[in-house]
Parts: structure tokens; C-alpha cells; sequence
């Protein structure tokens, strides 16, 4: 079995144990539908319907989701005692990160959709352009999960570390936040070439911290 | 035992050295930025803070080419806490006579901050981790991460277009914008600087691997040999 055959088998184990078991998605989607309600009652609802205000908030609660989701996901094998039969696998640390990455990126796309559609209904935001949009929603969600990942492995199997992995990770996550907030904001409004110039920065996010996280991350993981 | 294995060898010799030559260096660079170095046309006396503000800086950047020595990482991670922080709070004091603000969202300052939050939380996670093996494996691989957000902040140098300082002293092409007495003035404070990091750093080290040979005498194991 190739490697990326194991990173596909791990990342489907993910996926169908979320399936089975969907506490992790339902509170990531119910904690980005919660924001974006509070959104418009907390700022207003003038200021909340700015791309940028909105951008920025969807994607700070993306962030949060991908926490909540990533350490439920660890949690699930750790109370199975899992990951060490995932670890001792030939290949296992590396199949265990690239899997858990796409299978926590899958789900963050589904969370970002009802994310999305809420903000766009509730908030009247303009959809200047939608490809645009769509694409800046996956590469910024691409490029939260490989940082997400590292830092739960990092904190895996520490005391408080509910309250370490998002200090860990939020400073990280900044320039994503920011490329992310940048690129979904001029989708919003129509400039086209700024949103795929943030794309573009996005990618190369996703790359540099995947490459390093399947180089790395897999000799933290006990 | 733990008492006759520890090293005595030229570090612990020359620290003592180390700290006179940090110790005066340091007060040459106070009388140079306060008394020698002249008054700024435009800012007045306030630009002296400068001495102090862009060294520190420079030092927070410091600790994040040390990541593969665990004990020397601890106590990089460490200074370039104190000294970040120093940076930041000098600065802002800088920025409100000259800037009429204590902090604006400038991308340099900003990933500054955000190094600072990254600093705290590598000594967190260290400090979380109880057994030294898996501790220096994950606080390296932290630090690795870490370590890809310093270029994000020097290329914000060049990509923002803000109220911050542009860089006066390693600019690409040209001379320093700085009079000389002053970039000498800011020299010496840069030396001084380096100095009190390089005793900072050597003490603190030799503090870490006592505490490891401690821990590993009460466990009553065999302490390794250290470098």
C-alpha cells in the first residue's frame, strides 16, 4: 500500500467515524452559526454586513471550529486507544497526520458551507464572485487544517490542553486569518484580481505548513 | 556525583568575564545614548529610546537559530520573552510623543506582538510537558514552526506602507540615514545587548542542565553525559 493509499484509508476512518459519531461537525457548525448570529447583534447590523467585518469573523470562528473539530477527532482515538495501533503501522505517523488533515478539512468545508450560506442570508452580503469565493473558502480551509493538525499533536496528551492548543495555534493561524479574511472579502466585493492574488498566498500556506507538518509532526506523535 | 559530572569547562570559566564585559559595555552604551550621542532635529530627545527599543528587538529575533540545543532553546525562548517584550514596551513609549500614538496596527509591530504570543506559548507548552525527552521533541517542533513566521515579519519591512521606521541601519543600497554618532551610539547599544544576551543565555543554560542532573540524581538514574 502506497503512502498516499494510507493517508486516503486513514483520512475515509475519519470520516465515517465522524459520520457515526458527529459531535465534533455539529459543534463546529452550531459555534459558526452562533457567531454569525451574534455577529450583526454585537456590531451592529450596518457595520455588520461589511465584507471585510463579515470575512473576519467567519473565518475567526472557522478557526475555532477547526480546534473544536481536530481535538474531538485525538480525543475519539485517544478514549479507543487507537492511535497506538495507528502508530505502530508502517507508516502510520505519516498516514495518521495526512489523514487527520484531510479529513478535518473536509469537514471544515462543510462547516464553512452552512457557515457561508448563513452569512450570506442573514448578513445580505454581496456575492460579487462566487468562484471566487468558492475557491478562497477551499484554499483558506486547505491551508487552517495542516497548522490545526501540528498543534493538537503538539499539545496531545497534555494537561489543559483545551485551553494550549488555541494559544499554540491562533498566532500561527494569523497570516492564514488575514489572507483568508483579505481574499473573501474582495470576492465579496468583486475585485478579482486581489482575491486571487490572496488565493495564491493561501496555497502556498497550505503547502509550506503541510510540508512541514508531514515532515516533522510525525516523530511528536506518542 | 551529580556534583562531579557536571561540567566545569570553558563556559563556566569565562562567564564571570562574560557578565564585567556585558555589565560595562552595557553602562558605556547608557552614557553614549543618553549624554554623547546628539539631539534628533525632528524628535528631540525622545529618539534616544531607540537604543534601547531597536537592540531589544534585534534580540527577540535572536533565540529562533538555536532550536536544535533543548537547554540553549529554553533559554533563548526565555530571553526572547524579556526581550520582545522590552522591545514592545520601549517602543510604544517611543511611538506616542513621535507618533502621538502608544500602538497602531502597523504589520511590523503587529507580527511583533504576535511573535511575543507565540514566545509565551512555546514556554507553555514547555512548561506543560513533564517528562525532557518528549518535551525538547515537541518544543522543537514548535519552534521549527515558530521559526517560519520571522521571515513573514522582516518581508513586512518591506511590504507595508505605514507609519513605522523605515529601516535605518541595514537597508538595501545606500548609506545608514542615521548621523553617525548616533548609529555609533546604537552600535554599542547592539553590542551591549549581545553581551548581557550571551551571559543571560550562558547562566540560564547552566541552570537548566543542573536542574536536569537534579531530577535525574533524585530518580536515581545515571545522569548522561553533557556537552
Amino acid at each position: 500500500m502506497t503512502g498516499l493509499a494510507r493517508v486516503g484509508l486513514v483520512a475515509s476512518r475519519e470520516l465515517s467515524a465522524e459520520r457515526r459519531q458527529p459531535d465534533g461537525a455539529v459543534a463546529a457548525v452550531t459555534f459558526v452559526a452562533v457567531l454569525v448570529l451574534l455577529e450583526s447583534l454585537v456590531v451592529g447590523p450596518s457595520r455588520a454586513r461589511d465584507a471585510t467585518v463579515a470575512a473576519a469573523l467567519f473565518w475567526i470562528a472557522l478557526a475555532f471550529a477547526a480546534i473544536v473539530v481536530a481535538m474531538r477527532s485525538f480525543d475519539r482515538e485517544l478514549d479507543d486507544d487507537a492511535l497506538d495501533a495507528l502508530v505502530v503501522l508502517p507508516g502510520g505517523r505519516d498516514a495518521l497526520f495526512g489523514g487527520k488533515v484531510l479529513a478535518l478539512a473536509a469537514t471544515l468545508g462543510l462547516v464553512a458551507l452552512v457557515g457561508g450560506v448563513l452569512s450570506l442570508v442573514l448578513l445580505d452580503l454581496p456575492l460579487a464572485l462566487p468562484v471566487h469565493v468558492v475557491l478562497v473558502v477551499v484554499l483558506g480551509v486547505v491551508a487552517l487544517a495542516p497548522v490545526v493538525v501540528v498543534d493538537v499533536v503538539l499539545a496531545l496528551r497534555l494537561r489543559a490542553r483545551a485551553a494550549l492548543v488555541p494559544i499554540l495555534a491562533l498566532p500561527v493561524l494569523v497570516p492564514q486569518l488575514v489572507s483568508a479574511t483579505q481574499g473573501a472579502a474582495a470576492a465579496l466585493t468583486g475585485d478579482a484580481t486581489a482575491a486571487l492574488a490572496w488565493s495564491g498566498i493561501l496555497l502556498a500556506f497550505a503547502l509550506v505548513y503541510g510540508v512541514v507538518g508531514l515532515t516533522i509532526v510525525p516523530a511528536a506523535i506518542e | 556525583m551529580i556534583e562531579t559530572t557536571f561540567p566545569r569547562g570553558f563556559a563556566l570559566r569565562i562567564r564571570p568575564w562574560l557578565g564585567i564585559a556585558a555589565a560595562a559595555s552595557f553602562a558605556v552604551a547608557s552614557v553614549m545614548a543618553l549624554a554623547w550621542a546628539p539631539t534628533d532635529a525632528v524628535q528631540g530627545d525622545v529618539y534616544r529610546i531607540m537604543y534601547v527599543h531597536v537592540p531589544a528587538a534585534w534580540l527577540g529575533w535572536l533565540w529562533s537559530k538555536r532550536p536544535w540545543f533543548d537547554a540553549a532553546a529554553v533559554a533563548s525562548a526565555e530571553i526572547g520573552v524579556l526581550f520582545t517584550g522590552l522591545a514592545l514596551v520601549a517602543g510604544s513609549i517611543w511611538a506616542k510623543p513621535t507618533w502621538g500614538v502608544w500602538w497602531t496596527w502597523e504589520p511590523r509591530l503587529v507580527t511583533t506582538a504576535v511573535m511575543f504570543v507565540m514566545y509565551v506559548g512555546y514556554l507553555l507548552l514547555r512548561s506543560l510537558s513533564t517528562d525532557f525527552d518528549r518535551r525538547a521533541t515537541r518544543a522543537a517542533i514548535l519552534g521549527v514552526i515558530l521559526v517560519l513566521d520571522v521571515p513573514i515579519v522582516h518581508l513586512s519591512v518591506l511590504w507595508a506602507n505605514s507609519l513605522h521606521q523605515l529601516p535605518t541601519v541595514l537597508r538595501a543600497g545606500g548609506s545608514p540615514a542615521l548621523d553617525s554618532a548616533m548609529l555609533l551610539t546604537l552600535m554599542v547599544s547592539v553590542a551591549a545587548f549581545t553581551l548581557v544576551y550571551l551571559y543571560f543565555m550562558s547562566a540560564r543554560v547552566a541552570i537548566e542542565l543542573s536542574r536536569r542532573m537534579t531530577i535525574w540524581g533524585a530518580a536515581g538514574a545515571q545522569p548522561p553525559r553533557l556537552p
